[in-house]
């Protein structure tokens, strides 16, 4: 029933695009299910590069072969095992980063390679495997099902509602996170809670950039929207503007005859080339920032 | 506001702290009287910000800490030694005082009652100019006193500085110590700073604790800090001013730095080679 509503809400989306491509229902469902994608990216985005996060969500990305890998040993949806893996490795990383006295980037770099090379040890034994992997490697948007739709929505709305709870702290949390707990700020479970929603973000994400360039889709509208943000409430809009409108221009583009490119690296280089806007106009028309600190 | 001096804020009752192998602190017994300036002096390495934490309940320790005067555990405001954050990040001055206490996510707006609340606070501690400056452009000086005006905002039963003035300059400590003496007597909450400057705490302090791994003295500070005491704690011989010999206006705490007026009109009690402990830290010292 919901499938058959997000269908529907897809081919809607011919109106709101009315480019030759969009005549494909499956340019429609890709358009549907980035459109639900961006806000999530993009709200990750932001505490990603406040809390420099970028290399835990690599990691999230990465445990993708081994999810699919577990999946096919014990014969369960590779989909299914990858988000419960991912959330595993998200916990644990964070178990860790507020537990250890080792670094975050070591944490990180420890549960990143064991999961990589579990994966890969699995995936090198079972040719199958290797075909699945590869979807991973470099992502494929076009194959979006009402189904896959669904879940991005249901994640999408539980997102919503985090970060109408969380936003506030979580900017708390990425000053200082001693200084939060100690004003009551529940630091365990705005942390714990954003490593899941981050770890469900990255998974489905992979299904649109690949792997290798999941973090991109995090980070880069959010490193964009820096450059043009003066405060946290600019910081978010000018995130998820950047966020949609590169998802949308990137499908598009990619579906046109003269580029004819994967739509998630095309995705990419449109976030990258609003960067690339937003830093010449941060260089040559922002108000100095060191006239701001000598104020 | 009277101070109530019946009920401790604090008790530390043989508190210990361990890290793997390494005893930080031993046996600590000391209290906190409620509604005053309590001190904590001690040199580096003292445990310090050790025993903060663990008050502040971020460090886990052996023996007990009790809060008489809360009943349960209290509502603490806090300012820390240092901020280390990314001061790329778009967030003003008025935004992250927001985050603490909006509930409303900031990219929907902003409270206008909040936002006068935060206005009122920052005018109090003298600093309403810094509320749309970008939190990351700001000097030292000024996060401190933003710090501050986050801690005051929650209205704490305690407020906890671990070293406000190391690294401010002397307009940025005499701010912290007379501004803060009289939002604490208007406000009445407890003030517990950790302190390396000895003629700030001797000018200020109603009660203070010398600390090296245990606690040295604890009392007046008129009584606790001679020279067998500070040499005990600090391992060398530190002198202080006699701030009974002091014009009247700096026993008044007119004066930033009491030491230094001491030590120009020639008044310290000692007579002898002195340097205060944040002086001791750079390794410099003056007659």
């Amino acid at each position: 029933m919901i499938d058959e509503l997000m269908l529907r809400a897809a081919d809607a989306l011919s109106l709101l695009f009315p480019f030759d491509c969009m005549d494909f229902p499956f340019m429609r469902r890709a358009m549907l299910g980035l459109l639900l994608l961006a806000p999530l990216t993009a709200g990750t985005g932001i505490q990603v590069v406040n809390s420099r996060m970028a290399f835990f969500s690599d990691a999230i990305g990465h445990s993708a072969f081994a999810g699919v890998a577990i999946g096919l040993l014990l014969a369960w949806d590779p989909n299914v095992t990858m988000m419960l893996l991912a959330v595993a490795v998200g916990m644990a990383i964070m178990l860790l980063k507020r537990r250890s006295s080792l670094s975050t980037d070591t944490v990180i770099g420890v549960i990143f390679s064991a999961v990589v090379a579990f994966g890969l040890a699995i995936v090198s034994r079972d040719h199958g495997a290797a075909r699945s992997a590869q979807t991973f490697l470099f992502g494929d948007i076009l194959t979006v099902s009402g189904k896959d739709l669904t879940l991005i929505a249901s994640l999408l709305l539980a997102f919503l509602i985090f970060q109408f709870m969380a936003y506030n702290r979580m900017l708390c949390i990425a000053v200082n996170p001693l200084l939060a707990a100690v004003h009551r700020v529940r630091t365990g479970f705005y942390q714990y809670g954003f490593a899941v929603l981050l770890s469900l973000t990255v998974i489905l994400a992979v299904r649109t950039t690949g792997v290798l360039l999941v973090t991109a889709l995090l980070i880069v509208p959010a490193a964009a929207a820096r450059n043009f943000a003066r405060n946290a409430a600019e910081m978010f809009w000018y995130t998820l503007i950047l966020s949609i409108v590169s998802s949308a221009a990137g499908l598009i583009l990619s579906a046109q005859d003269w580029m004819s490119t994967p739509a998630g690296a095309t995705i990419v280089l449109c976030s990258f080339a609003c960067f690339c806007f937003s830093y010449l106009w941060s260089a040559f028309f922002r108000p100095s920032r060191a006239a701001d600190t000598d104020k | 506001m009277k101070e109530d001096e019946s009920a401790d804020a604090i008790v530390l009752d043989h508190v210990g702290i361990r890290m793997g192998e390494t005893q930080i602190l031993e046996d600590v017994c000391a209290r906190v009287p409620s509604g005053g300036f309590t001190a904590i002096v001690g040199p580096n390495g003292a445990g310090k910000t050790s025993l903060t934490l663990a008050i502040l309940g971020q460090l886990s320790y052996s023996g007990a800490i009790t809060f008489p005067k809360s009943g349960g555990f209290p509502r603490f405001g806090f300012v820390p030694q240092k901020l280390q954050f990314d001061r790329e990040m778009p967030m003003t001055v008025s935004d992250y005082l927001l985050a603490g206490i909006q509930r409303i996510p900031l990219f929907f707006g902003r409270s206008p009652k909040l936002v006068a609340r935060i206005h009122e606070m920052l005018c109090e501690l003298e600093c309403e100019k810094l509320s749309d400056r970008r939190f990351g452009a700001l000097s030292g000086g000024e996060i401190q006193r933003v710090l501050m005006a986050q801690a005051l905002l929650r209205d704490p039963e305690i407020l906890v500085l671990d070293e406000p003035t190391s690294g401010v300059d002397v307009k940025g400590g005499k701010i912290c110590c007379e501004l803060l003496k009289k939002i604490r007597l208007n406000r009445g909450f407890t003030q517990l700073m950790v302190s390396h400057d000895l003629a700030t705490v001797s000018a200020h302090a109603t009660h203070v604790i010398c600390l090296n791994r245990t606690v040295r003295a604890q009392g007046d500070p008129g009584k606790v800090l001679t020279h067998r005491v500070l040499t005990e704690t600090f391992g060398l011989h530190l002198g202080i001013p006699d701030l009974h010999n002091l014009p009247a206006d700096a026993q008044t705490c007119e004066s930033s730095c009491p030491y230094h007026h001491a030590a120009h009109s020639g008044s310290c009690s000692c007579g002898q080679h002195h340097i205060s402990a944040a002086e001791e830290e750079k390794g410099a010292g003056h007659d």
